[in-house]
């Protein structure tokens, strides 16, 4: 699943190890989902989407 | 559950598994010149503690892992459980029609050949998420 999450961390600043602390989970997990072989399960991307104040459908999209 | 940081994993690893060696070099060869079946019993089963020991911190490790990181432990050990129960079956039945002549100390080396299965697989499976998880 493609998503914009490495866009959205980029412009808040963050680095993927400060936006890890930030979701509670490990910077590879991070990396992970960034690069797609990772899709995180529904409570981690309502927590992702809450952080960066957005939906869950317009930070993944399944379609890609 | 409270993560548990890398160097501390392997501290009590490293602890764990010394108490093992030193068990098995000079705990468990008595078993054979004691012959009391209480001692006996408790020297030959004395290296199961530190192992259970490590199976705890390896659960403990997990449990405090992400969800990522729990998927790649999951995996491995599954996969490795099942690796070791298909070559055990192999050698059992090999053992049963005469085939293999096995004693029963060599269970003592499934709960090892688990460890460095999952070892491996965990590596292997860590690395096609883009490597590097605990």
């Amino acid at each position: 699943m493609k998503n914009t999450l490495r866009t959205l961390r980029e412009r808040s600043g963050w680095s993927q190890a400060e936006l890890a602390a930030r979701l509670d989970v490990s910077r590879q997990t991070v990396n992970a989902i960034e690069t797609g072989r990772y899709d995180p399960s529904l409570p981690l991307a309502f927590r992702i989407a809450g952080l960066f104040g957005s939906t869950i459908e317009s930070i993944f999209d399944p379609e890609e | 559950m409270r993560r548990l940081s890398r160097s501390s994993y392997r501290r009590v690893l490293a602890v764990l598994m010394a108490a093992y060696v030193l068990l098995m070099l000079f705990a468990w060869p008595a078993v054979r010149q004691v012959h009391a079946p209480a001692a006996r019993i408790a020297l030959a089963l004395a290296p199961v503690v530190p192992v259970i020991g490590v199976i705890a911190l390896m659960a403990r490790r997990v449990m405090g892992g992400d969800e990522l990181e729990q998927r790649v432990h999951m995996l491995a050990l599954g996969a490795a459980t099942a690796l070791v129960a298909v070559a055990s079956l192999v050698a059992g039945f090999l053992a049963a029609a005469g085939v293999l002549a096995l004693g029963g100390d060599v269970l003592i080396f499934v709960f090892p050949a688990l460890c460095v299965l999952y070892g491996a697989l965990h590596w292997r499976i860590a690395r096609h998420y883009g490597g590097g998880c605990r």
